[in-house]
């Protein structure tokens, strides 16, 4: 049932903001026709383009076509190259997926490990220590991070490539490899983030009576540090979540740094060649990206946490 | 003070102002007590200093072209050294400052006067339709991807100025008005949240008994209480801000040139990566840092001050001394 609600809400939220994509999309300075054909296109060449891409018909009824063929991963033609768009983002996106998934995974792993050793030494050295490094984390720009990796890390070492990926049929260590600067990027800000939740969360847990419970009866700390972990983790699936979502905003920028192969590339060109059709469905992509792993998180909270569900 | 010990002393009543003022200097002298927060507000008040005196401080023309010194080493001369087409990297950096201050607080005024105003209403009005209504609508806006979006904006819209409605929104102004409506949802859920226990407490009925309206009783009993996480919060986006304006530019969608931005001269910069000339990229990319720094610094010393937890051991520890 509640599956079901989440699921229903999850919908809604797309339709509403998929409408307000659209109408944004609508807010061009210049007729698509115009733009793309050029100033001394004649009323009958410009008429015809309306026609072919459905831009003479009611604007409800293209959001409604558009839409409903986007659910079927029908993005529409091009402008520009007249060629399909979701070949093209099916294409590109994967570089993308495996940048974000790899980033998020790190970003999990070091902020469970670091944010947990900063609630075991609470008010210690450690803690104070940690507390700085998140606080400069947080406010290092990711694309200078970038930057600077390349220039004093790549550069002065040799040992990692300075942009472009290694495909994967060269061997899985330099595809990877390839990928170590670029994921690090990303990472930074959300550890940052993540790991003072981590330490606040356990900081918590780790004051409850069963803690200490626990500790009277002497069983082993990494068995009270699961326990422990047990309950500080649930509350921070809907910010790890939104994470995820956030990350594809940044991949971004850091794919320009790093000259990776993905959608940002699509996009950008999207963007400099006027071709609305296919910057709104990048964006819708994403957009759905975004919506569905913050429904997914409500859902695994929901598991979680069984508190969640009576709300 | 010690005229009648008798009867309790009846402090006369401060004026809003003056009360708000007390506030704010007991509130700063505390975040200076703090180390975090007393390094991030003397950053923040030389940023701003420099920010709003960049027109009469002895700079260089941030726009002139100084031919013959193209990509000259820091020196006397031009202390931070200059760019691939010969201006002064010095007051270009201080001339960025300018564009990413004002944009980010702007958006974050704008995100905090809508979330704050929505959270407090629907947060009074807890369980009416206003309430269904107003926090609905938040949770559309937070289910878009700021960046993402601010991308497709400008790249739709064009990094012109274009006119709605008669108004002309220079692109700068676009972002402001997009960034701080998606900041909205997050600072409405906040205040929401707070405001529904507030409204719950006694001296709100008191006071609806006395027969205060409820603008009075939400803006000047509840707002009050609930108003510090609220700004924490907007201290942490104003870094936020600057961090996402700067990538903007510096994918060539925010600040537009000739106007110094540091996105921008980072972007400028990345054709010279691989070469000796380090100050180009260094030094743009630390004036960000910086900047977002001196927020995050003085959030995190706003939360240790507000943290009831670490609160009760000062009373604690304060209360063991008397004793």
């Amino acid at each position: 049932m509640r599956i079901f609600s989440r699921l229903l809400s999850s919908l809604m939220l797309l339709v509403v903001v998929s409408a307000m994509l659209f109408a944004m999309c609508r807010a061009t300075p210049v007729s698509p026709a115009r733009l793309t054909l050029g100033s001394d296109a004649s009323a009958d060449q410009i008429a015809s383009f309306n026609r072919q891409h459905g831009l003479d018909r009611p604007v409800v009824a293209q959001y409604g076509a558009w839409l409903t063929h986007a659910a079927t991963l029908d993005f529409g033609h091009s402008y520009v190259s007249g060629n399909d768009i979701g070949p093209e983002i099916a294409d590109t996106l994967p570089g993308t997926v495996e940048l974000v998934t790899l980033s998020f995974v790190l970003t999990l792993v070091m902020s469970i490990f670091l944010g947990t050793i900063a609630a075991l030494k609470e008010d210690g050295a450690a803690d104070h220590m940690l507390r700085i490094a998140a606080i400069v984390g947080l406010s290092i720009p990711s694309f200078w991070l970038g930057l600077l990796l390349i220039r004093y890390v790549a550069l002065k070492t040799g040992w990692l490539p300075v942009g472009g990926l290694v495909p994967w049929a060269d061997g899985i260590g330099a595809h990877l490899g390839s990928l170590i600067l670029p994921v690090l990027t990303m990472s930074v800000y959300y550890i940052a983030v993540l790991s003072r939740l981590v330490r606040t969360n356990m900081v918590d847990a780790l004051s409850q009576d069963y803690i200490r419970t626990a500790r009277a009866l002497g069983l082993p700390r990494g068995r009270i540090l699961v326990y422990a972990l047990k309950n500080a983790l649930p509350s921070l699936v809907s910010t790890a979540a939104m994470s995820y979502g956030y990350m594809f905003g940044w991949a971004l920028i850091v794919e320009q740094i790093f000259n990776l192969p993905g959608v940002s590339r699509a996009l950008l060109a999207a963007i400099f060649q006027r071709d609305y059709p296919a910057v709104q469905a990048i964006v819708l992509v994403i957009t759905t990206i975004f919506i569905v792993s913050n429904g997914c998180a409500d859902l695994v909270q929901g598991v979680l946490d069984p508190k969640v569900k009576r709300t | 003070m010690m005229a009648d010990s008798s009867l309790p002393a009846v402090p006369e009543r401060p004026s809003a102002m003056t009360a708000t003022a007390r506030g704010a200097g007991r509130f700063v002298r505390a975040l200076m007590r703090e180390p975090t927060g007393a390094v991030g507000l003397v950053l923040i008040v030389v940023l701003l200093g420099v920010a709003l005196c960049a027109p009469i401080l002895p700079l260089k023309d941030p726009l002139k072209l100084y031919i013959d010194h193209r990509l000259q080493a820091p020196g006397a001369e031009f202390w931070l050294g200059t760019d691939q087409v010969g201006r002064d990297m010095l007051s270009r950096v201080i001339w960025g400052a300018r564009a990413s201050l004002a944009i980010g607080l702007a958006a974050v005024a704008i995100g905090v006067v809508l979330g704050t105003a929505i959270g407090l209403i629907a947060g009074y009005k807890a369980g009416t339709w206003t309430d269904e209504l107003l926090m609905k609508t938040m949770e559309v806006l937070a289910s878009i991807p700021l960046l993402i979006w601010a991308i497709a904006l400008v790249g739709i819209t064009g990094t012109d100025t274009i006119h709605v409605a008669g108004i002309a929104l220079s692109n700068e102004t676009k972002l402001v008005l997009l960034i701080g409506v998606l900041y909205a949802p997050g600072l409405a859920r906040l205040t929401y949240g707070l405001a529904r226990a507030e409204v719950q407490a006694e001296y709100v009925a008191a006071r609806r008994l006395q027969g205060a309206s409820a603008t009075r009783i939400v803006l000047s009993d509840v707002l009050p209480n609930i108003i510090s996480p609220v700004l924490v919060q907007a201290t942490l986006l104003l870094g936020v801000t600057i961090i996402v304006e700067a990538s903007l530019s510096f994918i060539g969608l925010g600040v537009q040139p000739p106007t110094p931005s540091w996105g921008a001269m980072l972007s400028d910069s990345r054709a010279l990566i691989f070469t000796d000339f380090w100050w180009v990229s260094i030094f743009p990319g630390a004036a960000v840092f910086a900047s977002v720094l001196a927020f995050n610094l003085v959030g995190d010393g706003m939360r240790t001050i507000l943290d009831p937890r670490r609160r009760r051991r000062v009373a604690d520890a304060t209360q063991g001394g008397a004793a």
